[in-house]
């Protein structure tokens, strides 16, 4: 379901200008939702999985980088479709995808390392 | 732990106040382009709004800052100008354009130093 | 297409309105010595009626619909011609008078002036929309 395009047209009027609020539905000229405000929840690491264990927490981190991710590309898209969505949010959802991605790589490549530190100690 | 990130009150709040600035843009444009339609009324962002951000900043509550919802309203404030009833003033329009411009370029940088320096804790680089 | 520049639609509708305003005017002025048109009456001034599409109102969805200037139509001014005594003047009926065009130049460069603050108002809010959108797009950069 996608929002009718505002017409660039003059003669065809105003436009209705809105900030849409979480819990209501898409409107004309909705604007994106972070996904915490779309009520899928993320984790934080007070309300860690029971297991606690590490590879839950590095699951739960790419999947919240995954849906970083998808925000960042759904305002990209909403953008370019032409629906009435600020320029600073599309651009801020960009680098917060950027930077959660940062992160994860940073992560993976420091528990590389003490991998690789533990494999090489000799017995 | 990627949510923890971004859930600092001073990023939603930079953030809010960045949407609220523009949403302002968007309502002192419509005025200007209203400068000569008879009978309109100027609009701005809804009083209730501002002082609902200068609440949720000043707590520094992360979940009352996301449920944050920037609106205009009319603004009854507003005096007419002219017989038919307009309430704009060209030169306080320009003005408080102005001044929102100068807004827009702080709350950019606040967010966007936010942003860079979260990367530049992660990868140790500029 | 993408819409990047937040809040310009009706600045549009507005410079266009003003456009056609200028436009008439200009003709009025260079018109106000036509004693004689292509239908041997003297010119008539032409005025722009201006009239807003939709109505400023809140929307079903709580957000604020905003009106946009547009031109109705462009009315011919019925008042009368302005009579001169000028019986050298090869229109002149047969006691001398001379009708003139009803325009009063005073009153036509007034509205051009205002007509042309309201343009250059607007044309400034597209040019800060622009560096509003620029800074926005520079957000995360070094």
């Amino acid at each position: 379901m996608t929002p009718p395009i505002p017409a660039m047209n003059p003669a065809s009027g105003g436009t209705p200008i809105n900030m849409v609020t979480p819990e209501a539905a898409p409107l004309p000229s909705a604007r994106i939702e972070m996904p915490e405000e779309l009520g899928q929840p993320l984790s934080t690491t007070a309300t860690a999985p029971s297991s606690n264990s590490f590879a839950s927490m590095l699951g739960q981190m790419v999947s919240d980088v995954n849906t970083q991710q998808n925000v960042s590309a759904q305002a990209v898209g909403a953008l370019q479709s032409g629906q009435n969505i600020p320029l600073h949010q599309a651009v801020i959802a960009m680098e917060e995808a950027n930077v959660s991605f940062q992160l994860m790589v940073e992560v993976r490549n420091r528990l590389m390392d003490a991998y690789q530190e533990i494999m090489r100690m000799q017995i | 732990m990627i949510e923890a990130l971004f859930n600092q009150p001073n990023y939603l709040a930079a953030k809010k106040t960045l949407d609220a600035v523009v949403l302002r843009q968007e309502a002192i444009a419509n005025n200007i382009a209203n400068l000569e339609t008879p009978g309109y009324k100027r609009v701005d962002l809804a009083t209730s709004f501002e002082s609902e951000l200068e609440r949720a900043c000043a707590s520094g509550n992360s979940e009352e800052l996301k449920s944050l919802n920037p609106s205009l309203a009319v603004d009854s404030t507003a005096t007419a100008g002219s017989l038919d009833g307009n309430t704009v003033h060209l030169q306080n329009e320009l003005m408080e354009m102005s001044q929102n411009a100068v807004a827009n370029s702080f709350e950019t940088q606040l967010v966007s130093g936010m942003l860079q320096r979260m990367q530049m804790a992660i990868t140790g680089k500029d | 297409m993408i819409q990047t520049l937040i809040g310009v639609q009706n600045t549009a509708a507005a410079l266009s309105a003003e456009q056609t305003r200028l436009d008439v005017i200009s003709e009025n002025i260079a018109n106000a010595n036509t004693t004689h048109g292509l239908d041997g009456k003297p010119y008539q001034r032409q005025v722009v009626v201006f009239e807003s599409a939709l109505q400023q109102a809140m929307t079903a969805d709580g957000g604020l619909q905003m009106p946009a200037l547009q031109v109705a139509r462009i009315e011919k001014d019925d008042s009368p011609p302005i009579k001169i005594y000028d019986p050298g003047n090869p229109d002149a009926d047969p006691s001398g008078m001379v009708s003139m065009p009803n325009i009063n130049i005073n009153e036509e460069m007034a509205d051009m002036i205002s007509a042309s603050r309201t343009y250059e108002a607007n044309l400034a809010v597209v040019k800060n929309a622009r560096t509003m959108a620029m800074e926005a797009l520079s957000i995360g950069k070094h």
